[in-house]
């Protein structure tokens, strides 16, 4: 019983672990600064903000 | 690899061109066993209410069939249908070429021959009786090498990304590609060894089959919508920081909710309430990707009557709500005392991943084909056939099995009730679900059909960047770049 409680709970801490590791990874790289250009990374020259890029075929 | 900095700026097309081979792989496997899980699912749903169909043939029997629906529907239909997705989502997020031109369409190989193996073994009869990994456990080893190769490929690509910043798809899809191998092969670890002994193996079966939904499932489904709604409508998300609070949310709470699954079993009662609370702290995470989708749709809601790809994936955005806030529940135990070994559960169960993932995949599907063949599709009048049925038939199927299972649950807990008089008054809803299904799979039928015509190039073509270019004297094209 008890090994396989140190292994799930192992399990789960280095889960947990890695998500902490990771947002702290993400402050210092400053992913949190500047949120609107985030979302706005995703659009550019090609489809800008504004164009609709799906619609039925024949539409 | 070139630093980002110096290497050129790939356009879509040459990205999307990239991802041709693999991911038209993953997607039409995932369209075939979509339909051999369909038809493994309504032999099932038959069954129950009429147990002499096919009764002749022990390996149709029930016992097999319902986990070979489940296998052929999670690893085939599902978890093919996401890889696809993942891959060229990770290629446009970090605009880059889609690595391993051959390593990684033999991947999807591969995982077929694997699917075929388990989906065969358990009509053999060489069930696990495991529910969600009755698969035998060689097949670690083979998802295992397949997953390895994704992860490479997903490194490589985010280590040469272009852009500074990382959206939040690429974490959702991060976690989802890193968290499924470990989760599987602990797993099987867990289950077919004696690392865990005895009743202990139930609460790693229900953490691996929870997890399949929370850390591999969702997240993909999760950064789909993130990545198509703002796409479709051209307006990026409503609050990004909403956004990066959900994925930080998710990944710290749905890890631990896998144990609702054994409220009242034999296992200590701290373990149990362990599973209830994470279940119920999913809340904080559903509620800000809640508002943070709605609010970005809102003004936009008319674009669902023009593009297929929002129907499904708003659709599905929904119900994930739905789902989530109806598991918090669920997971409560006085809930838990009346809905659980009930249909009730199967209704969630489908909810989620039919209503939710596979929804959201047939809108990613639709918007990322034409993308890769450079095709349109060619015919609206079978996407939106597709549509309805598969709308109106998952609708049918949740109330339905919802309110059976209520009943059943109430009657159940009642011991003036005999037993046989529970089984009769459930045969309605299961002949309710029977037909749901048969809608459901006529949907599947015509997405079918729509991707072999699609695979044949048979729509229009289509060679702008945003794929809506209206050629003169051709039928079925759209007018060109206009938002």
């Amino acid at each position: 019983m008890a090994p396989f409680y140190i292994a799930l709970w192992g399990l789960a801490a280095v889960l947990g672990a890695t998500a902490v590791g990771g947002l702290v990874w993400s402050i210092r790289r400053g992913e949190f600064d500047n949120l609107r250009e985030g979302a706005a990374s995703i659009f550019d020259d090609e489809e800008p903000i504004g164009t609709v890029t799906d619609r039925f075929p024949g539409v | 690899m070139q630093p980002a900095e110096e290497r050129e700026r790939l356009t879509r097309i040459q990205i999307d061109r990239s991802c041709r081979q693999t991911v038209v792989w993953y997607y039409a496997s995932a369209v075939f066993w979509l339909l051999v899980g369909s038809a493994l699912a309504l032999i099932a749903s038959i069954k129950l209410h009429t147990p002499e169909f096919l009764a002749d043939w022990q390996w149709l029997t029930f016992g097999r069939v319902r986990p070979a629906h489940l296998a052929a529907m999670i690893y085939g239909w599902g978890s093919m249908a996401g890889v696809g997705t993942l891959l060229w989502l990770e290629a446009r997020l970090t605009r880059n070429r889609l690595p391993f031109p051959v390593l990684l369409p033999a991947t999807a190989v591969i995982w077929n021959l694997t699917v075929a193996f388990g989906v065969v073994a358990i009509l053999a009869g060489y069930s696990t009786s495991i529910e969600w990994i009755e698969i035998p456990p060689a097949t670690a080893v083979l998802f295992g090498f397949c997953i390895a190769v994704v992860i490479a490929a997903s490194v490589r690509m985010f280590r040469t990304r272009e852009s500074r910043h990382t959206y939040v798809s690429q974490w959702y899809l991060f976690g989802a590609i890193f968290w499924f191998p470990l989760l599987y092969v602990s797993a099987q670890i867990f289950l077919h060894t004696p690392a865990a002994k005895g009743a202990v193996k139930a609460a790693a079966n229900w953490w691996f089959a929870h997890n399949v939904l929370g850390l591999w499932f969702t997240p993909i489904g999760l950064a789909t919508v993130y990545y198509l709604i703002p796409k479709v409508i051209g307006r990026p998300v409503h609050s990004y920081h909403l956004s990066l609070l959900g994925f930080w949310t998710l990944a710290i709470f749905y890890n631990w909710a896998g144990t609702h699954h054994l409220i009242g079993g034999p296992l200590p009662a701290w373990l149990i309430t362990v599973g209830i609370v994470g279940s119920v702290m999913m809340f904080v995470p559903v509620v800000t990707v809640a508002v943070n989708h709605h609010m970005t749709m809102v003004g936009n809601f008319h674009h669902l009557k023009y593009s297929p790809t929002l129907r499904f994936v708003v659709y599905g955005a929904m119900c994930y709500t739905a789902v989530s806030f109806q598991g918090s529940l669920q997971s409560l135990r006085t809930v838990n005392e009346i809905s659980h070994f009930t249909h009730y559960t199967i209704a969630h169960a489908h909810l989620g991943v039919y209503a939710f993932f596979t929804m959201v995949m047939f809108g990613a599907m639709y918007y990322v084909t034409p993308r890769l063949l450079n095709t349109e599709w060619h015919s609206a009048g079978w996407i939106r056939l597709h549509f309805w049925t598969t709308a109106v038939g998952m609708a049918i199927y949740w109330l339905g099995l919802t309110w059976a299972g209520w009943e059943q649950g109430r009657m159940m807990n009642d011991p003036r009730v005999p037993f046989l008089d529970i089984v009769r008054y459930t045969v309605p809803w299961l002949w309710s679900r029977s037909a749901a299904g048969i809608l459901m799979t006529a949907g599947h039928l015509s997405f079918a059909w729509l991707f072999w015509n699609m695979l044949r190039q048979r729509g229009a073509y289509l060679p702008g960047p945003t794929l809506l270019v209206r050629e003169p004297g051709r039928a079925g094209a759209a007018a060109g770049g206009e938002g």
